[in-house]
């Protein structure tokens, strides 16, 4: 009777064994497809920016990219994501599956900048730099006359000169350009 | 009030809960592209085609123009009255729209009532304007909210009875259910008038009221009870200038917290403008202003 129990004891044990492993093979593998799926997609060679000053505050520096976009005369497609946004997700599974037929748009005017944030950072620790000049959130969007500066929204999307004059107002969020015809009308500037 | 977007408990999957609350939202009303950000995918939410016309029509506009003005012909013809709104606004809650008469205000023959239409809210009436001669030129500008793509209307009813209309097709969504701003409740009804520094006798001078109010459609939730909060929006702002009326408003909660017109009015010598303001509980405020 022990031997059966140690027999049974076992196979169960084995069987437990067999299924956390399972389960942690299956849960790095999620964590790997969520971390690569994070952000914009590659095909659209994005220019992406990790904050700094983290925890205290997320400043995110756009004098790089402006600098490249002056040398190379593009517009700035500005994308502000986050890790933790199931809409973000939404809208950089949009780009991944319409690569083909827009990067070539995005590609032929924008250069793509990939502003890397997470849910927990509130406007009022969010800021944004443009050479000597740091503004948080709300101060940076009234002075590019931004009407979002009321409410931080992810994922958000600027159009930038290069001079980092706005070209267009835009919307809160990306759902209203979600398809293909519609990402074209944003980056066509139509309004 | 500052947040960021995510998802509170209305975006968890599979509730039956957040299931009703996504219908009361998708039919209420209005939002936040961002919470309600649509999928991937060909057609708008609402089932309006994202390549849709400004000069459509609607299944709502075809009920809603026989329920206003039967069998009355409704004249599209670009040239008499045009609105302005942009194609995406930053927020569905406060859409800016204008709208801009090409006809003199005459006595002889003058735009008599405006009416401002969003086919797809749950309250697609937004304002009916009783205009006067006294407001020289019909051009007013407001914001509203717009709950999912729709058509923005205006109608202008002359005084000879003509109907002219025109339209466009904005793209947003959440408006009637993004969270409120109740940072100045204790302002509720504060209705402040403005006019230009230097005002013309005779000629139509530009104006604008603002009642502070939140006006609440009744589908905006409670971001800390989870409850909606009920529906409390201005009813009615009736503007008159030396005691001749200028315009009569009739509003409904389409029209985004804190209402704002900006209007015309012709002066003739000193008087005061006044703007009568009532909400949908029987609140009471009156706002002045002496000119010059």
């Amino acid at each position: 009777m022990p031997t059966v129990l140690a027999k049974v004891y076992r196979r169960r044990t084995d069987t437990r064994a067999f299924v956390m492993a399972s389960c942690l093979v299956l849960c790095l593998a999620l964590v790997t497809t969520a971390a690569a799926a994070s952000g914009i997609p590659a095909p659209y060679s994005p220019v992406v920016i990790e904050p700094i000053g983290v925890p205290s505050r997320y400043e995110f520096d756009l004098s790089a990219a402006l600098e490249r976009a002056r040398r190379e005369n593009k517009w700035l497609y500005v994308y502000l994501g986050a890790s933790d946004c199931p809409y973000c997700r939404r809208y950089e599974a949009f780009l991944e599956q319409n690569a083909t037929e827009l990067v070539p748009h995005f590609a032929a005017r924008y250069i793509v900048v990939d502003l890397r944030s997470a849910l927990s950072v509130t406007s009022r620790l969010l800021f944004i730099r443009v050479g000597d000049r740091v503004l948080s959130y709300a101060d940076f969007q009234r002075a590019i006359g931004d009407e979002r500066a009321r409410m931080l929204v992810y994922p958000s999307v600027w159009l930038f000169d290069k001079d980092a004059t706005p070209l267009m107002q835009m919307p809160a969020g990306t759902g209203t350009f979600q398809t293909v015809p519609e990402q074209l009308e944003i980056l066509r500037l139509e309004q | 009030m500052t947040r960021t977007f995510g998802w509170p408990a209305l975006h968890r999957p599979g509730t039956g809960r957040r299931n009703s609350i996504r219908h009361a939202l998708a039919v209420a009303g209005c939002g936040l592209a961002l919470v309600l950000a649509l999928p991937p995918a060909r057609a708008a939410e609402g089932g309006l085609p994202a390549t849709a016309s400004d000069a459509d029509s609607s299944p709502e506009w075809d009920k809603l123009r026989e329920k206003l003005f039967a069998s009355r012909t409704v004249d599209a013809t670009p040239g008499t009255v045009q609105i302005i709104a942009p194609r995406r606004a930053a927020y569905g809650a406060s859409v800016p729209v204008r709208i801009v008469s090409k006809l003199p205000q005459t006595p002889s023959l003058y735009v008599k009532r405006l009416y401002l239409l969003v086919d797809k809210n749950p309250s697609p009436l937004a304002a009916v304007l009783e205009l006067t001669p006294d407001v020289g030129q019909a051009d007013f500008e407001t914001r509203l909210r717009v709950d999912e793509y729709s058509h923005v209307r205006v109608v202008a009813e002359l005084s000879n009875g003509q109907l002219h209309t025109d339209s466009r097709y904005v793209k947003t969504s959440g408006g009637c259910s993004a969270p409120p701003n109740r940072d100045a409740l204790n302002l509720i009804g504060k209705t402040v008038l403005k006019v230009a520094e230097h005002v013309t006798m005779g000629e139509p001078n530009a104006a604008e009221v603002t009642v502070v109010h939140p006006n609440d459609t009744g589908f905006e939730l409670n971001q800390v009870t989870v409850m909606y909060i009920p529906a409390h929006f201005v009813r009615s702002i009736k503007v008159s200038y030396a005691g001749r009326k200028v315009f009569d408003a009739d509003l409904d909660f389409s029209i985004s917290e804190n209402p704002t017109l900006h209007f015309n009015f012709v002066p003739h010598g000193r008087g005061e403008l006044k703007a009568e303001v009532e909400d949908s509980i029987d609140g009471h405020w009156v706002g002045r202003l002496a000119v010059p």
